[in-house]
């Protein structure tokens, strides 16, 4: 796969925290609509590059391009709107903000776009009725369980219609049965919604959700053609 | 239960407080350092008793003057084991500057403590702080004043605090001047009458002390106990976990004590190295013209152990109290969802019951009754607590309320509906402090002015008033004055008295004299030139106009009961003219007779105690220093004293000074354990900021989120503070028997002060509050 036509383009990226290495010339692209899984060993840098690509870490070199504008000559504020409007996030553990709702959970994107509050809840409810947890709308995180969080996390992810979703492990605290159900309606609400998915995790049957893998090994990265 | 097993409980909190790793050396760290600020403060504190008494000592030790007064010792013969003393105590910068003149009869003269030998002629030996401003700029005036040598430094034991400016120097000729009040001879120094043994204190006074105390060592526990519940977050997962591997409810909750004990135990240990490090420190400070030498803070043992035992008991019983409602399960701790409403009628009992345990001594300070210490304390104790008890309620029913706003405001609100508690625990200490400062601050204004006097003195009329132990020539001592620069006004008047007869006299009057612009700021004269005699009598007075008439010889300093006396003749000269006396005198309840310098001959000049009043330019800002200056060089043993139109009662004015001492370590303390707190929470936070930052949550909108967390409950809790703190000083005006004045401009300073505190806290947080918010906080590898 070319980077031509891609959303996303990452080359030659370094990064080291100290005297460890994390990135060692990895190379990453994906185009709109695509899944590709980042798989690799604990610690051969494949959170770091689903950080780099997302704007939150910034690479020690190498360049990362979304939709053809080089990241690096974004400042903060544009990074951050970037990540707000473009960019969706699921997290392990969710990360969901403990002393809100659920609702407000899932809303919470689209209010620090600036939606009025009515109409941010009334579209996370659309997409919590989508990842079937509608029922969970009043109850605080604490009071819900760690699969039906994370279907809350995905919902918030997409809410904002992200063209880009990043997930990062985003079964790795579920188990097989949850983590599966979570992955089909990540998969299907982001395809059908032509949103590219970034999917990190170092379980293959969690890849196999994915188009394209690429495999993270010491920093360096190989791409993997799946033949389906 | 057995003690073993508590025993075992408890040790294995503790060997959890220092095995969680970096995580939990941090939080054991944090715990002990606020713990060990509130420690260092309470060890302070008990320090107090020893500083005072310490002091006391010391003054007692080298008391000199106060041998004079004593009627054996006036009458000390000379020899060669005495010495005469004069005082020769100054002001300079507006600071008292201790000073004595030293002239030995003899080789065994006593020397002063602080001393090796007596200071010869012309020599003068220095405390540090003074021969440090001696020798800097600021002391250039000082210096002119002091014209002697310095030949040595005043030993420790010399001295009642470091930053003591005090000097004794060498003098000769002293013994003529012997006056039994500021030059007299001694046989030693030391005070010869146990100076403790003191009167009673005043009921209202003593109400004030055990006012303060409470009100700055509350805020202290409070914070303490703030203190031992950091990280209790982390703690909840780490007590999860136990109960996975089959501890019960009791045996995590002691173990989680355990932990608090650890905490507080280093808290102990970390309280004594600030102590000794601020033992240190306080030897090169100054407060409120107090200075205490680093070996006068030694804690009382009794209270010192005290303070070792109640601290880390007061840690597991707060951690026991605080996780009474916590279900801890196998999976997790049941406290995210939303706890049980708190209840209002317990946390309601306690300020009730402070008030009904003070209702009882309503109006006994008018009578000199006696306020029991007991019910005082107890009552002002459960007052306060009723803040921290109420705050939390108050609080959660106000947050339940509140709607959501923008996504700051949502957050905050949320976040405070869910743990109203950690944020009403946050502000306790501030409340607590507003609460009874308010009070005290309306208790002191409501009883100033029982101890506040008019001294009668018209500040716009004369400021300084020097007197001189002789006349020393009254008019040229005045024109020497006027010279100096800075003096605006000049009045110079000599002082004696006189009688019929030489010795024992049947009719006596005193006798003002000065120029007739001096005259008539002493008494309202018809006319007056130069050699004019008046006479002002008064109701009591039948002997003035008696003594005053033409031609009569009377005697200046007759003689009683065979004391020696001067006993010079004068016979009054021309007409003498009626004058008033002047209720607003310059010079207090003068009337008798009243001569202008021609109607004298010189010879009655060593009968005579000169005076000069000085009325100074405001715009030169040494000119009371100048005149000091001069009034040395005309004799050292001149005093000058300083007009001021009200004076305080000296125990009130030092119980307003140690408030306001106590108070400044009391919101130093309370702004650092905020801070320490703000952080900690922070930082259990740090992934959930990076998240919220990661999907592009603004900084600022963060920022305003963590300020709007603080600032609703501080709000809430100056106004409770304000509340409780009105109702409190009420009370105690009530008991005092003085009339309520509420004292707004108070309220309004001291929650001033308290939000101020918040601000400078939250100002503080922000660097680290950014830090943290940085998305590469999610990395976990």
């Amino acid at each position: 796969m070319t980077p031509a036509g891609s959303l996303l383009v990452a080359t030659d990226l370094h990064k080291a925290y100290g005297p460890t290495t994390a990135l060692d010339g990895a190379e990453f692209s994906i185009h709109p609509g695509e899944v590709v899984a980042v798989m690799g060993p604990s610690g051969s840098g494949k959170s770091t590059l689903l950080h780099c690509l997302a704007g939150i870490v910034t690479p020690d070199s190498g360049s990362i391009t979304y939709q053809g504008r080089e990241m690096a000559s974004m400042n903060d504020t544009e990074r951050s709107a970037l990540r707000r409007s473009e960019f969706g996030f699921v997290f392990q553990f969710g990360q969901l903000v403990p002393e809100l709702t659920c609702v407000e959970n899932v809303a919470l994107p689209l209010r620090l776009n600036g939606t009025s509050r009515k109409e941010a809840e009334r579209t996370a409810l659309s997409w919590m009725e989508r990842v079937e947890v509608d029922d969970l709308k009043g109850k605080r995180p604490g009071e819900v369980s760690g699969g039906q969080g994370q279907r809350v996390a995905v919902a918030r992810s997409l809410v904002t219609n992200p063209r880009v979703l990043f997930a990062d492990e985003p079964t790795g605290a579920l188990d097989s049965l949850n983590g599966e159900r979570v992955m089909e309606l990540l998969t299907d609400a982001a395809r059908s919604a032509n949103a590219a998915v970034v999917l990190v995790t170092h379980e293959a049957r969690v890849a196999a959700y994915s188009d394209r893998e690429i495999v993270v090994r010491d920093g360096k990265s190989r791409d993997m053609e799946r033949v389906v | 239960m057995s003690a073993g097993q508590w025993a075992r409980d408890l040790a294995m909190g503790v060997r959890f407080a220092f095995t969680g790793g970096r995580e939990g050396w941090v939080r054991a760290t944090l715990t002990a350092v606020g713990v060990g600020l509130g420690v260092a403060l309470l060890l302070l504190t008990s320090a107090i008793p020893t500083i005072q008494a310490t002091r006391d000592d010391r003054e007692d030790a080298r008391d000199d003057i106060g041998l004079v007064f004593h009627e054996e010792t006036t009458k000390t013969k000379p020899s060669d084991k005495t010495l005469v003393v004069a005082n020769t105590d100054t002001d300079y910068d507006d600071k008292e500057v201790r000073g004595r003149l030293l002239d030995p009869d003899g080789p065994r003269a006593p020397v002063p403590p602080g001393l090796k030998k007596l200071p010869a002629t012309g020599e003068m030996v220095v405390s540090p702080a003074l021969a440090d401003l001696l020798k800097s700029d600021d002391g250039k005036l000082l210096r002119e004043r002091l014209p002697y040598r310095v030949a040595g430094t005043i030993a420790e034991p010399g001295l009642v605090g470091p930053a003591e400016l005090s000097y004794y120097a060498g003098a000769d000729g002293l013994a003529e001047r012997i006056n039994g009040s500021s030059v007299g001879r001694i046989e030693h120094f030391g005070s010869v009458t146990d100076q403790s043994g003191g009167e009673e204190l005043d009921p209202v006074l003593l109400l004030l002390i055990l006012v303060v105390l409470v009100v700055l060592l509350m805020p202290v526990a409070v914070f303490i106990a703030t203190a031992v519940r950091f990280g209790g977050e982390r703690r909840d997962r780490r007590l999860a976990a136990l109960r996975l591997v089959g501890a019960d409810g009791r045996m995590t909750r002691r173990i989680a004590a355990g932990e608090a004990l650890a905490g507080s135990v280093l808290g102990l240990l970390f309280g004594a190295v600030f102590f000794l490090i601020g033992r240190e420190i306080a030897g090169t400070v100054e407060v409120f013209g107090i200075s205490v030498f680093p070996s006068y803070l030694n804690p009382s043992p009794a209270l010192a152990a005290l303070i070792a035992v109640v601290v880390p008991a007061s840690a597991v019983l707060v951690t026991l109290f605080a996780l009474r409602g916590v279900v801890i399960e196998p999976l997790g701790v049941v406290r995210t969802a939303k706890p049980p409403r708190r209840r209002l009628w317990w946390r309601l009992l306690l300020p009730l019951g402070g008030l009904a345990l003070l209702y009882p001594m309503i109006g006994q300070g008018s009578e000199n009754g006696n306020f029991n210490e007991y019910m005082v304390t107890g009552g002002v104790v459960l007052l306060l607590v009723g803040v921290t008890a109420l705050l939390p309620w108050v609080v959660e029913a106000f947050v339940a309320r509140m709607g959501s706003g923008s996504v700051s405001w949502q957050l905050a609100v949320r976040r405070l509906q869910l743990s109203s508690g950690t944020a009403a625990r946050m502000v306790n200490g501030v409340a607590v402090a507003v609460a009874g400062a308010i009070a005290l601050q309306m208790l002191f204004v409501g009883v100033e002015g029982e101890y506040t006097k008019a001294t009668g003195k018209d500040t716009t009329r004369a400021n300084l008033e020097i007197n001189l132990p002789y006349d020393g020539q009254v008019t040229a001592v005045g024109e020497k004055l006027g010279r100096t620069k800075g003096v605006q006004d000049v009045m110079a008047v000599s002082t004696g008295y006189v009688g019929d007869k030489r010795s024992d006299p049947d009719l006596a009057s005193t006798v003002t004299v000065g120029d007739c612009a001096a005259l008539r700021e002493m008494a309202k004269l018809p006319s007056c030139r130069d050699g004019d005699v008046f006479v002002a009598g008064n109701e009591d007075d039948q002997d003035s106009e008696k003594l005053a008439q033409r031609g009569r010889t009377v005697y200046f300093d007759p003689s009683y009961d065979s004391d020696p006396a001067k006993q010079i003749p004068w016979t009054v000269p021309g007409e003498v003219k009626k004058a008033q006396t002047r209720a607003d005198s310059l010079r207090p309840s003068v009337w008798g007779l009243l001569v202008t310098p021609s109607a004298l001959s010189d010879k009655v000049a060593p009968a005579l105690e000169g005076a000069a009043y000085v009325r100074l330019d405001p715009s030169v800002p040494d000119a009371s220093d100048r005149v000091r200056n001069t009034a040395a060089a005309i004799d050292p043993l001149a005093t000058v004293y300083k007009w001021k139109s009200t004076e305080q009662a000296s125990e009130y004015a030092a119980i307003r000074t140690g408030l306001f001492v106590g108070a400044t370590c009391v919101l130093v303390l309370i702004g650092a354990s905020l801070l320490v707190s703000q952080l900690e929470q922070l930082r259990e936070r740090k992934k959930l900021l990076s998240a919220l930052v990661a999907f592009g949550t603004r900084r600022r909108t963060l920022s305003l989120s963590v300020l709007w967390q603080t600032a609703i409950p501080i709000a809430l809790g100056l106004l409770l503070a304000s509340v409780v703190g009105l109702t409190l000083g009420v009370v105690l005006l009530k008991m005092t028997s003085v009339p309520v004045v509420v004292a707004w401009s108070s309220v309004l300073s001291m929650t001033g002060v308290g939000a101020g505190v918040v601000v400078v806290v939250t100002l503080f947080s922000l660097p680290p509050l950014l830090r943290l918010m940085r998305p590469d906080g999610l990395r976990t590898e």
